[in-house]
């Protein structure tokens, strides 16, 4: 352990112990990572995207490997509202890090439902407002192109989420990421979240049909990566440097030098998703990448890293 | 001890027909003790991303389009043997080169190392109470099914018979098979030997055994057969159409029967939900989604949507 790199974050006024969150969808209820890495080494927890009822999800095949990536259409399948305040809250109260709950709904009432009822458990630090889920039919990434619907959206939960923290995730799926992050943090975001998946499909040659039986996924793990990484560095350059709104990087973080890839280009803190699956303690692995980086480098503290592309 | 992510050391990896191979995975240390309980029907995901493909001219034909596809993720395999030493366990892995993965797993060499996380799932419940166990296998679903009945060599007073089902004698994932079986079976079969394992075979084709689908013979010897159903238990792993026979054969004659499913899975570990098996929930005529990596691979067939 290197002693002479502060990992600390400040993360839109939360303090982290460290830059490395787990993305939504893909670390389970925080259960299952345990034996295989010290939780402690995580900086934020998102959880899988609550909404108000249960959810069964999407028929299978739900995921399709692709050359350097894979696509998934789990389809928000969740254990909702109440059974989540009953069976998961408690298990994460455990947890030493922040933990966000992702929140997705079919119409702006759903949202603001989820956000109200779960504002008052100190165990949560804040949300993250899932509006880019390319995988259900109604909502979701509907919310996500259209800036006038994103601050809408933001400012209602914001609202309804009393004091925490509200951290907007934005679709990849649009022509210009900029229009969509400037309107959730004039609408009152805390911090923004990006990318999410991006809209595709694999089809089977033999049975000429799509391999999901959702037909299209979302694309996630390293194939996205530079794209993610050009997003960061343009919602940064255009729209958060200087706003004190911090941006929680993702898309195909495998590696610490992906991390402090996206770190360069303007993330605050990084969220790793796919690369969890092949490796179960990949965030550890990371955060002592990006500590071994930065004490090699001489910097001694993660705020230098971010933004410092020349 | 609990499931982690260990290193094996490649013992073995032999090719046994057209396009089946025996793997054997050595763990030492603690993982050897991890290893050491393994129940049929668990499984390891192993990562195979950094293991080279086999030289072109090696590379089967009909592979050679999705042999040039990149990999990132891990593949599930169930065990077919495991054998305890002082200090090493080794689990034997009985596989299938079908695409670019398992291609790569066929090019591992004695004293490579993989890296594996496991046990997984839950594995078969043992026949307590039962007297008949009948085994169905169909193509790799072989794998857990040998292990099966090498452990069910602990239950000496249990009569075991074999239900061997392939499309042709090529696709029969077992040595020297031309020796041991007559036209309707009834030998035992060189990879149920010890186990005290009554073998009968069918191929689609007729090639070997008879012809026709496995559950044709299963349906058979059931209705030939007077042992009481509620004594009988059933286990069953290959294709999907397969178990689904097998368990409507078993639901009608009121037997008891488990089924090992299949799914596409990113994680095994109860991470991503990619797994999902349709289940009964309850007699409410609704289902749920269980997750086959956690709440299974086993299931009882009686609570699966088919
Ligand atoms: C719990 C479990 C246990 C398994 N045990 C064994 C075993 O003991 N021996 C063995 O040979 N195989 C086993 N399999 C299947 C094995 O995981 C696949 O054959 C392997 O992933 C193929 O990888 P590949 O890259 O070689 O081929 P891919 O290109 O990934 O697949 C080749 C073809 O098989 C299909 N396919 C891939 N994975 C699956 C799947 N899980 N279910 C249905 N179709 C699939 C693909 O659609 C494709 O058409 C098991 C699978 C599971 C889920
Ligand atoms: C299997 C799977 C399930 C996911 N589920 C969700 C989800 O429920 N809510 C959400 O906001 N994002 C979800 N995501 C998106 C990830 O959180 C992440 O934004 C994306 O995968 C990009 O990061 P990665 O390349 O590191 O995976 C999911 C991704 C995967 C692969
Ligand atoms: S494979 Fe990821 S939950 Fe089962």
């Amino acid at each position: 352990m290197n002693n002479n790199v502060d990992m600390s974050v400040d993360f839109g006024g939360l303090k982290l112990a460290g830059p490395v969150f787990t993305a939504s969808g893909t670390c389970g209820y925080a259960d299952e990572l345990g034996d295989f890495m010290d939780l402690g080494c995580l900086g934020g927890f998102i959880t899988k995207s609550i909404t108000v009822e249960p959810r069964k999800g999407n028929p299978t095949p739900r995921i399709v490997e692709t050359d350097s990536g894979m696509l998934n259409a789990i389809g928000l399948a969740n254990i909702g509202l109440d059974n989540f305040i009953e069976e998961k809250l408690p298990i994460l109260g455990g947890m030493s890090c922040a933990v966000f709950v992702n929140i997705a709904g079919k119409s702006a009432e759903e949202y603001i439902e989820v956000a109200r009822r779960l504002c008052g458990f100190e165990q949560i630090a804040g949300f993250e407002l899932n509006i880019s889920c390319p995988n259900v039919k109604k909502g979701g990434i509907a919310f996500g192109t259209d800036p006038v619907q994103v601050a809408e959206i933001t400012k209602k939960v914001k609202k309804a989420g009393g004091g925490k923290k509200l951290m907007v995730k934005l679709s990849p799926n649009v022509t210009d990421i900029s229009a969509t992050a400037r309107a959730a943090v004039e609408a009152g975001a805390d911090a923004l979240s990006l990318i999410n998946t991006f809209m595709a499909m694999v089809i089977d040659i033999e049975s000429g049909k799509p391999v999901l039986a959702n037909r299209t996924g979302g694309l996630s793990g390293p194939a996205i990566k530079p794209i993610a990484v050009y997003m960061v560095n343009k919602v940064y350059n255009e729209v958060t440097k200087g706003t004190g709104v911090p941006i929680l990087g993702s898309g195909g973080i495998r590696t610490g030098s992906d991390a402090v890839e996206f770190m360069m280009a303007g993330a605050s803190a990084v969220a790793v998703g796919t690369a969890s699956f092949i490796e179960p303690a990949s965030c550890e692995k990371i955060a002592a990448g990006i500590e071994d980086y930065c004490s090699k480098k001489g910097i001694d503290s993660l705020k230098k890293l971010t933004g410092s592309l020349c | 001890m609990a499931k982690g992510s260990f290193t094996a050391t490649i013992g073995y990896n032999k090719r046994i027909g057209k396009s089946f191979y025996k793997i054997g995975l050595e763990f030492s240390g603690a993982s050897a003790e991890v290893f050491a309980d393994v129940k049929p029907g668990q499984f390891v995901e192993i990562d195979l991303c950094h293991a080279s493909l086999p030289a072109d001219n090696k590379i089967p034909g009909e592979l050679c389009d999705s042999a040039g596809r990149n990999i990132i993720l891990r593949r599930p395999f169930s065990f077919s043997d495991i054998a305890v030493e002082k200090g090493k366990t080794t689990v034997e892995i009985l596989y299938c080169t079908v695409g670019p993965a398992s291609l790569r797993m066929s090019n591992l060499e004695a004293g490579d190392s993989v890296s594996v996380i496991g046990p997984l799932g839950n594995g078969f419940g043992m026949p307590e109470g039962k007297t008949t166990a009948l085994l169905v296998l169909g193509g790799t679903g072989a794998g857990p099914i040998i292990h099966l009945a090498k452990q069910l060599k602990n239950y000496p007073q249990i009569q075991k018979i074999a239900f061997v089902g392939a499309r042709s004698v090529e696709d029969l994932p077992f040595e020297k098979i031309a020796d041991c079986i007559g036209a309707e079976g009834g030998d035992y079969l060189a990879e149920f030997s010890g186990t005290d394992t009554q073998t009968f075979v069918s191929t689609d084709d007729g090639s070997v055994g008879s012809k026709g689908f496995v559950t044709d013979i299963l349906y058979r010897y059931l209705k030939q057969s007077g042992v009481e159903r509620r004594e009988i238990m059933v286990y069953a792993c290959g294709p999907e159409p397969m178990l689904a026979r097998v368990a409507q054969i078993a639901e009608s004659e009121n037997i008891d029967c488990q089924v090992s499913l299949e799914r596409r899975m990113a994680c095994g570990i109860g991470l991503c939900q990619s797994c999902a098996v349709e289940c009964k929930a309850g007699d409410s005529g609704q289902s749920i989604y269980k997750m086959c990596c956690k709440d299974g691979p086993v299931f009882d067939a009686s609570e699966v949507v088919f």
